[in-house]
């Protein structure tokens, strides 16, 4: 029996709706590819590391005894910065980077949730205690940043920053303990 | 409303509207193309716009992992 | 409708109210963080505002103005009297003592921890005893619209749904489930932990648990919007809705993929890993789907509309829609902002670029236009639709609900597209007070009184949306009682059981959250986070 004119018609509507629908299916995939491309070979990722540590006793010893806190250069020419986010202030306040060289950061909170952000880059990740935050990057233009908290930590969260140096090459000297602190200005 | 007036749309489950049948199967012919053009413009131009700041702005800031 | 017109009218007034409150607050906010009120407020009053605001807007404005509408729906559309209407009004004021205690506790300043409430911040107990109480009002109210179509379906054997009320119970199904993460944070977590039966609290449960309600939530508050869109904007606009089943099928997606996609809003957390991040991601991407279906759907069913009014050629169908017609204006204003809305979307949940704009202005902006953009303009034009029928009188003129309307989109646009510029450049969120004294932050100060501005221009829609309704209910204009409901071009006489019911979907929701989020919360639970101390707000 034939179709009534009626199901012919939504027939041939429902058919318009799947054109459609892989159309923007098209662009949809053609949006996640990229993403995929990038994360591969580009290394675009978001913070990815997942690692636990005792929001406690973390300033007590360990890597995130205030000894250790800011930018530290090791032997085999590694770069990382550790700093502490606590209600409400960075520890330290400044942290000096170099340019052009991959950098590896690391964050904790003792307290509450925490975030932060440097400005002009795409370093930006949240700082939950009960984890170690960390993130890679490359600083590729020299000058002072802005890194302030960016989640709410409580009523000075507006006072929350730091400030991030990045060296050139000839500035950025390392101590004999690898440590490097801030250029006074 | 008054107490026991029922709107219109109680008394039936499809109230019938004002629209010609004839009239609706002659522009049914057309739709739609109207729609496809400017949904689909529309789409095109957000695809677009995602590609640029994708390219233009994030990646220049530097990759991170 | 005796009964529904009150309980609809009582959940509609407690919205608005709530929202006209948090409007205020939002103008105050975004003048003491502009550089023209830097010396104005502390931050104890600026963040006791902002989760007053959120609080508002997110919770009280959303789901009430829900609740009523549900009632209006399921009473209209269905055709027979609400059932269970003293549970329905036991819900009403369970959830306004919720609301009552939640606004209270706020006040006193011991619980600003913003509508988000981020453990280990933790905030009075009241004030998750308020909120806990606005859920459960919502869940009776689910229960409410699934009893109503069932019985329905009982009385009317392989009849399909009518769209408004599947949509509608689409959305009761989905709030169930999207509320389940939040409800066993408060109830496991930061209640015991707020009345001070545990010292520490686990943190990355606790921000997986929000997560899962967070994304979800959203729908929740879209769905009564495109509920709009699919069954009435077409029979406002004289044509005809483009397809039905499309219709079904859009609400479906939205209930199937809105939950397991809620990890997008940790792509910058610590506690997961890319694995579970990607994979929410791919199914963010799929939530997409429905969103895009109905700017087609939506489209076509207005260009049917317009072809019948004479439109030629290509786009001649705009200009002869009848935008005169609120519900018309609002359609196409809410599209535009959910073209700008859904660009800053795509931009956020793109994996890796959620770097550049997480936790900026930009993150505000999006939401604000997207929600109180897209969405909003569409709760109002609902209400301008159905206040008639609530309460027998007519509007005496359209001009100022075109003007309000209009008046929504230009501030909503000034508003936040500066937003997003500034949280391009890195301007953070929940910020009271800006050192405008700072060369970075200082350039960033034009923009904010930009935004500021369009901020005074929303004030002034919402007082003025306010008084269109207040105006309506002393109008001299009799209503005259017209149909409601858009027909589609052809009204099915049955749909598949797969299209008139959701005992399939649900299955679907449950294996696609256990793939989302079974390992992300069961790590927890076999091995908790190494546990944060509990910080009492005051």
């Amino acid at each position: 029996m034939s179709d009534t004119p009626h199901e012919v018609h939504e027939s041939r509507i429902l058919r318009t709706e799947l054109l459609w629908a892989f159309g923007v299916g098209i662009f949809v995939a053609a949006s996640l590819s990229m993403i995929v491309f990038t994360a591969l070979t580009l290394n675009v990722n978001p913070p990815s590391n997942v690692e636990r540590i005792d929001p406690k006793t973390l300033h007590l010893s360990g890597e995130f005894a205030e000894q250790n806190l800011g930018t530290t250069v090791f032997g085999d020419g590694t770069v990382i910065v550790r700093a502490i986010a606590t209600q409400f202030m960075f520890v330290p306040q400044c942290f000096a980077v170099p340019a052009n060289r991959r950098v590896t950061l690391r964050f904790a909170s003792p307290d509450v949730i925490h975030g932060l952000l440097i400005t002009g880059t795409n370093v930006n990740t949240m700082v939950v205690p009960g984890f170690v935050a960390q993130v890679h990057t490359e600083f590729t233009r020299t000058g002072d940043l802005l890194m302030p908290c960016h989640e709410f930590c409580g009523q000075g969260h507006s006072e929350m920053w730091a400030t991030v140096q990045v060296l050139p090459v000839d500035l950025f000297k390392p101590g004999p303990d690898g440590r490097v602190s801030c250029a006074k200005r | 409303m008054q107490s026991d007036e029922s709107s219109a749309a109680d008394s039936k489950l499809e109230v019938a509207d004002e629209v010609d049948e004839t009239a609706l199967a002659s522009v049914m012919r057309t739709v739609p193309l109207g729609a496809a053009v400017l949904a689909g413009a529309t789409v095109a131009l957000l695809v677009l716009g995602y590609l640029l700041i994708y390219t233009l702005v994030f990646i220049p800031r530097g990759t991170v992992g | 409708m005796r009964n529904a017109e009150r309980l609809c009218l009582a959940h509609f007034w407690v919205a608005f109210g709530a929202f006209l409150f948090a409007c205020v607050l939002g103008a105050w906010q975004m003048w003491v963080r502009s550089p023209l009120g830097a010396k104005i407020g502390t931050p104890g009053d600026y963040f006791m505002s902002v989760t007053a605001h959120g609080v508002s807007m997110a919770y009280v404005l959303t789901t009430f103005f829900i609740m009523g509408f549900g009632y209006f729906v399921a009473v209209t559309a269905l055709n027979r009297p609400l059932p269970g209407w003293i549970w329905a009004w036991g819900a009403f004021w369970m959830g306004i003592l919720g609301v009552v205690l939640a606004l209270i506790s706020i006040g006193s300043g011991h619980a600003s921890v913003l509508f988000t409430f981020y453990p280990p911040l933790t905030a009075n107990v009241w004030f998750y005893i308020g909120l806990v109480l606005v859920v459960a009002a919502s869940w009776v109210w689910c229960a409410l619209m699934l009893v109503a179509m069932h019985a329905w379906k009982v009385d009317n054997p392989g009849r399909p749904v009518p769209l408004a009320m599947f949509a509608t119970v689409a959305n009761a199904v989905m709030w169930l489930w999207t509320t389940v993460g939040v409800a066993a944070e408060l109830l496991f977590q930061v209640i015991p932990a707020s009345l001070g039966l545990v010292q520490t609290i686990d943190v990355g449960m606790s921000r997986t648990l929000f997560s899962w309600t967070l994304h979800a939530i959203v729908y929740f508050w879209l769905i009564p919007a495109y509920i709009a869109f699919y069954t009435l904007a077409p029979r406002a606009a004289g044509g005809r809705l483009y397809s039905d089943t499309m219709g079904r099928l859009t609400f479906i997606l939205f209930l199937i993929y809105s939950l397991p996609v809620g990890m997008h809003h940790l792509l910058m957390d610590p506690e997961h890993g890319n694995g579970t991040k990607f994979i929410q991601v791919l199914l963010t991407a799929f939530v997409a789907a429905p969103t895009l279906l109905t700017i087609f759907t939506i489209t076509a069913s207005m260009e049917i509309a317009g072809r019948l009014r004479g439109g030629r050629g290509v786009f001649g169908w705009i200009a002869t829609l009848p935008w005169k017609r609120p519900m018309v204006l609002a359609i196409g204003l809410a599209l535009v902002m959910l073209g700008f809305g859904g660009f800053g979307g795509i931009i956020n949940m793109a994996y890796g670029m959620n770097a550049m704009v997480h936790n900026t202005s930009w993150v505000t902006a999006h939401f604000h236009l997207i929600f109180g953009g897209s969405v909003v303009i569409m709760y109002f034009a609902i209400a301008y639709e159905i206040w008639p029928r609530l309460t027998g009188r007519d509007h005496a003129s359209l001009a100022p609900l075109r003007l309000q309307l209009w008046l929504w989109f230009t501030g909503m646009m000034v508003m936040t597209l500066p937003w997003h510029w500034l949280g391009l450049q890195g301007q953070w969120r929940r910020v009271s007070n800006f050192n405008y004294a700072d060369p970075i932050i200082a350039a960033w100060g034009p923009w904010v009184v930009v935004s500021f501005v369009g901020g005074i221009i929303l004030l002034t829609s919402a007082i003025l949306f306010v008084w269109n309704l207040v105006t309506l209910h002393r109008s001299e204009v009799r209503a005259i009682a017209k149909p409601l409901y858009a027909l589609a071009v052809h009204p099915p006489r049955r749909v598949p059981a797969a299209l008139n019911g959701f005992g399939l979907w649900n299955v679907l929701v449950l294996v696609l959250m256990l793939l989302a989020y079974g390992f992300p919360i069961a790590q927890f639970v076999i091995e908790p986070s190494p546990a944060a101390i509990v910080h009492r707000v005051r």
